[in-house]
């Protein structure tokens, strides 16, 4: 299961919202993978701190988030609700 | 002689013997066919995290307590990195392809760093962070020896392409007198530490450092931002001359003199206060004397080191404190009582007054012998005195061992007579006790710790631990009014006395003496002279009737 979320906060995926990403999927029991919305891209680990922010991506790019597990779909509603939150 | 010039960290100055220091660990030649299997391979790896994971917890907690707690997060980054998911099945991967663990860490960390070096800003940061770890990590799988950053010969300046945060927090600045890198930048981790622990830095030498050898002879001149291979006499001084130290005696603006004196806990330190340009001791502490050994020292003995001391300033004060010790210091020959709270119970006057007349009589006769010696004056200061009836019993003792020397025909002198002001007690009684005595010496290290009933050392209140709450301000000024009330004049020992910015706080409120680590003296002289006494006063006047800390920091402007 996959979705394309575009990122709203001013940061893009860095520090605070690339924290709170993390922190997000550690919540979750499924697979999580997270990358460019570009079909050739690799995907990183998206409770990885390192591979998020690695990945650069600034504010306004779409990212593609993959899940595999029990809880696939409440993973990906609870990471896309922090990609389009504009940072407080 | 030659010059290299870079950006200045440090306003301080020392000459020094170049000692490079290279960070990068040598990989041994290995091909993927050594790998002892990935199951040993990875339980290395494991066991290499688990090392790095006890170091780096460590080099936190040390570096909240000497450099401070935002300066400690950097550690933090390290530990997060340490266990990320992504480094763990980068170098799994490639394991269990063959490598040896420390192929795997290099070659992981490795495209890490590239990919964070090539983005903008605090990317930079990790990739730096992640240099650190990787180092670390390396060093532990191959069993490498790396200097030992915290032991190195005293004399030293340090010499790095650059240096890492944990390197720089390692460094003892009792033994280096200088650091110079290639890169680096003023506002970089290293940088602050650096500066925190008062050691001369020049940063972003650039590579002609690269030809200065091991084993070469460099003044830093931190002031001027430049190296001086090989200094010359004459250039050495012009060079001193620039960063400020100030042999002679300071005063404001204005003209009102400020001793500026060293706080001295060993004979070794005599020296470095001299070259720093002290204009005496302000605090020299004895317990150097009685500590690590198993009998007391004899009074011949102490006699010596005093004399030494005084003969370190033949010109000026050096005042002594006679033996601060307690629950909490173990003296193997004084049967100290296992107490529930040390710092609350037989410590300082307490102790030499109750439990070990004998030793207290033995160091005030030896004190009276080193006074009658021309070099110096001596003071004389009593620690953790509470009530005016202990004072008087010291001046009791302090009139007989006079009478006895007397009458055995030694010859001696009372010295200037001092308390230390470090208990809320002394600070209501201040009055009375300085009607006894020549002078009051505030600790504000302890008399912090008393008024807000905080320990130092406790990491849960440390951020009460902290001279800049009105109680502890309103303390002081108590102290100094009262002091002066009774024409005794009033000196401060302790960190406070050496940060610029509380300076010209304590000089506002009346201080005569400030007396602080030798390192920081040259640039607090420079600072006093720039005081406008009159200005301080008014904003001595302005901090005290703030209700918070927040207000006194606002008005002091300290962001």
């Amino acid at each position: 299961m996959d979705r394309a979320v575009t990122v709203v906060p001013e940061a893009g995926l860095h520090a605070r919202p690339a924290s709170r990403f993390v922190q997000t999927a550690n919540e979750f029991e499924c697979d999580l993978r997270v990358g460019p919305a570009d079909e050739s891209a690799t995907l990183v680990n998206a409770r990885s701190m390192l591979a998020v922010t690695g990945l650069g991506v600034e504010h306004g790019e779409t990212v593609s988030i993959v899940a595999d597990g029990d809880d696939a779909e409440a993973a990906l509603n609870a990471l896309e609700s922090v990609l389009s939150t504009e940072e407080v | 002689m030659r010059t290299l010039t870079g950006i200045s960290v440090t306003p301080l100055s020392g000459v020094g013997t170049v000692q490079w220091y290279d960070p990068a660990v040598e990989l041994p030649e290995t091909t993927d066919s050594e790998a002892a299997g990935p199951e040993s391979e990875l339980a290395a790896f494991e066991h290499a995290r688990d090392v790095a994971r006890e170091e780096l917890t460590a080099e936190r907690e040390r570096t909240a307590k000497r450099i401070g707690e935002a300066e400690a997060e950097v550690f933090e980054a390290h530990l997060e990195f340490l266990d990320d998911p992504q480094i763990t099945e980068d170098v799994t991967a490639a394991v269990d392809e063959g490598s040896t663990a420390t192929q795997a860490v290099a070659e992981t960390f490795d495209s890490y760093v590239e990919q964070f070096e090539g983005m903008e800003g605090r990317f930079a940061e990790r990739a730096a962070d992640l240099r650190d770890l990787r180092d670390r990590l390396l060093r532990i799988l191959t069993d490498s020896e790396h200097t030992d950053l915290s032991t190195l010969p005293e004399g030293t300046v340090l010499v790095a392409e650059d240096l890492t945060p944990s390197d720089t927090a390692r460094l003892d600045p009792d033994a280096v007198v200088g650091l110079a890198t290639v890169g680096g930048g003023r506002t970089s981790h290293s940088a602050i530490f650096a500066r925190s622990l008062a050691i001369p830095a020049v940063v972003d030498i650039g590579n002609a450092l690269f030809d200065v050898d091991d084993g070469t002879t460099v003044l830093v001149d931190g002031e001027a931002g430049a190296v001086v291979i090989d200094p010359d006499t004459g250039h050495d001084q012009a060079a001193t001359a620039t960063v400020e130290i100030k042999p002679d005696p300071v005063s404001t603006v204005d003209g009102r003199a400020i001793e500026v004196a060293a706080n001295v806990g060993t004979i070794e330190e005599l020296t470095p206060a001299v070259e720093r340009g002290a204009d005496g001791i302000g605090l020299f502490r004895t317990e150097f004397l009685f500590l690590d050994r198993e009998t007391p020292p004899t009074e011949d003995e102490q006699y010596e080191t005093y004399r030494a001391a005084l003969e370190a300033f033949p010109d000026s004060r050096v005042i002594v404190r006679t033996l601060d010790v307690g629950g909490d210091k173990p003296i193997s020959y004084l049967d100290l009582p296992d107490e529930e709270n040390p710092f609350l119970g037989a410590r300082g006057i307490r102790l030499s007054l109750e439990e070990n007349t004998a030793l207290f009589e033995a160091q005030l006769r030896a004190l009276l012998r080193a006074a009658a010696d021309g070099a110096g004056d001596l003071g004389v200061m009593f620690p953790m005195v509470t009530t005016v009836a202990e004072l008087d019993r010291v001046l009791e003792l302090v009139a007989s061992v006079d009478n006895d020397l007397e009458r055995e025909d030694v010859t001696h002198a009372v010295p200037e007579l001092g308390v230390m002001v470090e208990t809320p007690a002394a600070v209501f009684c201040a009055h009375e006790l300085a009607e006894r005595v020549e002078f009051l010496s505030i600790g504000t290290n302890d008399l912090t710790q008393y008024v807000m009933a905080a320990s130092r050392g406790t990491e849960t209140v440390t951020d009460l631990h902290d001279p800049l709450y009105p109680a502890v301000l309103r303390a002081i000024d108590r102290t100094v009014r009262e002091g002066h009330r009774s024409d005794a004049w009033v000196g401060v020992c302790g960190e406070m006395a050496g940060e610029p910015e509380l300076m010209t706080l304590l000089v506002g409120l009346g201080v005569d003496e400030l007396s602080m680590s030798a390192v920081t003296i040259p640039s607090v002289k420079a600072a006093v002279a720039g005081i406008d006494s009159e200005a301080a006063r008014a904003l001595a006047r302005a901090v005290l009737t703030a209700e918070t800390r927040a207000a006194i920091r606002d008005r002091l402007q300290l962001g």
